[in-house]
């Protein structure tokens, strides 16, 4: 199913999260995408866990492409690089900085070959600077851009996401949405030009409501538990069995609230009586809900809240969600056939095109298009020579 | 480089509210798209949030919305709603998070068909907690309620003690990214097919997205090793305690089977020599560091150690020896480090009423810079004439 990016070409050089998944979703956009990897190999093949001895982290992050190997050392597989740069309108590198240049496939040399290229480089902190040279990942951004520093129980110290590649996953979303802009740009003036999208700025985006309240207002952003900066109640409270999760968003729906627990006189009470009273007194009153959610069980409170239209849900694990019928319905987990390595869930497209759709097709064998990608190559040449 | 207004060609109309869909086009508007949001009733939720700056109004209302230009209706009579749809008619977007029914009782009956019936050339970005279609798709959710459903609160604190949220806002904020890809990958195919059309999205479903290396490490693993598989049962993770602060470190690589060289001279120098007659300890450090299946387990063993040393010294060797490395940050440090200040991240605002920062957007173009829109939303008055006018702006 033809996705809105298809007939666009894309090489992409990256490694490892944070460049690879760029090139994943413009394949699920439509793209035609070819990953390069170095003889030594993408080092997410290595990654625990495997499944069949493939790592899970490269089944799942280079979906939609075709894998050939290249080695940049050499003059002739470099040549070869720069040939399929010529016929591409995107390349995605994100090396240590300096890396790229050595191997002869920087934004000056692709550019000679290429200008009207989107070239979207990644790096850990920048291009520029005094840390620009630094390696980076995941849990090192997480660390240093502040986003584990608002994990955790209040008034305890800061906790990391135990979830691994979710700040190199938010950059590669950040990418993807420049290279989406870059790419109207082209649409408008013809030109190409290179994109640079760093892991720093990128963990700022994920964190813009927390980092521009601290910018307004110097409030530094401080662990909350479950509950939040703006909205009160807002979190995780304890049943007679299980925790729900409810939020109250508006007035209205405090009076629902207040209604379906069985506590109408809070409606008047001046602690509680608005948003802004309500995050103040946030302690007093998660205290007080507390105490009242746990004499009857999560299912009771579901119901009562359903129906009063206050939102809330019970957590979900992996077992859960991915048979969970709403799950299903849209999509929103993809179980994939590989060719090698058995059946592997991966999470489905984030966005659902009405008229162009997009598709999300199994991850290649590493190399195993390497033939085939050389052969259209020296096709596509033979027919420019004729012509 | 020449500061650009990209999308200046296109009229924007929001009819949203909280983060999700409010972000996107705020991001939009600093791509130059003119912006008009829609505010029915109470109007959007997030007025009502803290904090307060110091001129009044909600902060996190002023970061979502800066840049717009913005139209309250205190009920739906049917004049207000023949402004909406002529609002909507002249315009290249629509992002909304108000379902068919809603939308319907707006009087855009058909706005979110695959193609909008009214107006063939209009991209629509339809937002909703947890998906268009399905048996729960009409019930109401939350940042915190899409985290626990897609089993991100699974990953912080400790099983059996009460539930940890992330801080970030991340189904609004990862929900507001995919809808800017959403509606510029529809424009950048409009221009080729001259048809606009709708795009679903959803603060689930983008959590889920975003959930694959763990969906995918779940699916049949060989072992149960390392954090992807195991990371809902491990401890709190708050990285290695020096003299100081914490750090998180690694070593390891990002090419081949072995990695980067550097572990084994990095731990002769801050003096644990014994680690490397130590069975339990791979010689490249890539087990026993960073997200290695070791490394919690094995994490009191490299303490000993670090525990003599500042946090700075230590992410200075880490680094020296190949390695990667941090110093566990708060936001205020954060904004103090040199390489923040290198980075240009922010941009100042100065207006008569006030002065304050705001985040760039987040990538560097080489051939134009958006313009960061900095005024705090600015309301449109009511009169049907003044609005059509304006509105045309």
């Amino acid at each position: 199913m033809s996705g809105p990016l298809s007939g666009l070409k894309v090489v992409d050089v990256s490694i490892m999260a944070a460049g690879p998944w760029i090139g994943a979703l413009l394949g699920q956009l439509g793209a035609e995408v070819i990953k390069i990897e170095p003889p030594a190999g993408d080092g997410t093949r290595w990654v625990e866990p495997k499944q069949n001895g493939m790592g899970t982290n490269f089944i799942c992050l280079n979906l939609n492409k075709k894998d050939i190997i290249l080695d940049f050392k050499k003059n002739e597989d470099r040549d070869i690089a720069l040939k399929l740069i010529a016929g591409a309108d995107i390349f995605i590198q994100n090396l240590r900085v300096g890396v790229i240049d050595r191997l002869g496939l920087g934004y000056e040399a692709v550019n000679q070959v290429n200008p009207k290229i989107i070239y979207c480089s990644v790096s850990g902190f920048g291009e520029k600077g005094t840390m620009a040279k630094e390696a980076c990942a995941d849990f090192i951004m997480q660390a240093y851009s502040g986003f584990a520093n608002t994990n955790g129980h209040e008034g305890e110290s800061l906790e990391a996401f135990r979830f691994t590649g979710f700040i190199d996953l938010t950059t590669s979303i950040v990418a993807i949405e420049s290279i989406l802009a870059a790419l109207i740009h082209r649409q408008k003036t013809a030109l190409g030009q290179k994109v640079e999208v760093s892991m720093l700025q990128a963990s700022l985006e994920m964190q813009y409501t927390q980092v521009s309240n601290m910018l307004n207002t110097r409030s530094l952003p401080r662990p909350l538990g479950s509950s939040s900066q703006g909205l009160s109640p807002d979190g995780a409270f304890k049943t007679l069995d299980a925790e729900i999760f409810v939020t109250v968003f508006n007035e209205e729906e405090w009076s629902f609230f207040c209604d379906a627990l069985e506590i109408p006189e809070l409606k008047s009470d001046i602690r509680f009586s608005n948003n802004i009273k309500r995050v103040e007194n946030r302690k007093s009153l998660n205290a007080l809900v507390n105490e009242i959610m746990a004499r009857r069980p999560s299912v009771w409170w579901l119901r009562v809240l359903e129906r009063k239209g206050v939102a809330c849900a019970i957590a979900q694990s992996f077992e859960q969600i991915k048979y969970h019928s709403q799950v299903q319905a849209n999509e929103m987990i993809k179980e994939v056939k590989t060719e090698k390595w058995g059946n592997v869930y991966v999470g489905g497209m984030p966005w659902h095109f009405a008229r162009t759709p997009g598709e999300i097709t199994p991850p290649p064998v590493p190399g195993g298009d390497t033939q085939m990608v050389l052969d259209q190559l020296k096709l596509n040449q033979y027919s420019r020579d004729l012509n | 480089m020449m500061n650009m207004e990209l999308l200046s060609h296109l009229r924007v109309i929001e009819i949203a509210q909280g983060v999700a869909a409010p972000m996107a086009t705020c991001r939009l508007a600093d791509l130059g798209a003119q912006v008009i949001k829609i505010e029915i009733g109470d109007g959007d939720w997030t007025r009502q949030c803290p904090p307060i700056m110091a001129i009044g109004g909600s902060s996190t209302f002023y970061a979502l919305n800066r840049g717009k230009k913005g139209v309250h209706f205190d009920s739906s009579s049917v004049s207000v709603l023949a402004d909406i749809k002529q609002l909507v008619q002249t315009a290249d977007v629509l992002v909304t998070d108000q379902s068919s029914d809603k939308l319907s009782l707006m009087g855009l009956e058909g706005v979110d068909d695959d193609v909008c019936l009214w107006n063939d050339k209009l991209v629509v970005a339809q937002l909703s907690d947890f998906g268009k279609k399905g048996p729960i798709a009409n019930r109401k959710g939350s940042e915190v309620i899409a985290q626990a459903m897609a089993g991100y609160t699974r990953y912080l604190g400790k099983i059996g003690e009460p539930s940890i949220r992330l801080g970030a806002d991340v189904a609004g904020c990862s929900t507001a990214i995919f809808t800017v890809q959403a509606v510029l990958a529809a424009l950048f195919e409009r221009e080729r097919s001259h048809q606009g059309q709708r795009v679903d999205l959803s603060l689930l479903n983008s959590l889920l997205s975003m959930k694959t290396v763990h969906l995918a490490a779940q699916s049949d693993p060989d072992t149960f090793e390392g954090p992807r598989v195991g990371g809902a049962f491990y401890p709190p993770e708050r990285g290695w305690q020096t003299k100081d602060k914490p750090i998180t470190f690694a070593f390891g690589g990002a090419v081949g089977e072995q990695g980067r060289e550097g572990w084994v001279e990095f731990v002769k120098e801050i003096g644990l020599d014994h680690l490397l007659s130590d069975a339990r300890f791979d010689k490249t450090g890539r087990l026993t560091t960073g997200l290695g299946p070791l490394a919690s387990e094995l994490k009191s063993e490299y303490e000993v150690a670090f525990k003599k040393y500042p946090s700075a010294y230590i992410v200075e060797k880490v680094r020296e020896h190949g390695g990667f490395a941090s110093v566990y940050l708060n936001h205020e440090e954060l904004m103090s480090e040199q390489q923040v200040s290198e980075q240009n991240i922010l941009v100042d605002v100065q207006t008569p009423e006030f002065k304050t920062q705001v985040l760039d957007f987040p990538a560097k173009f080489s051939t134009f810079k958006p313009i960061i829109k900095k005024t705090a939303l600015q309301q449109i008055e009511k009169n049907h004439s003044t609005l059509k006018t304006k509105g045309q702006d």
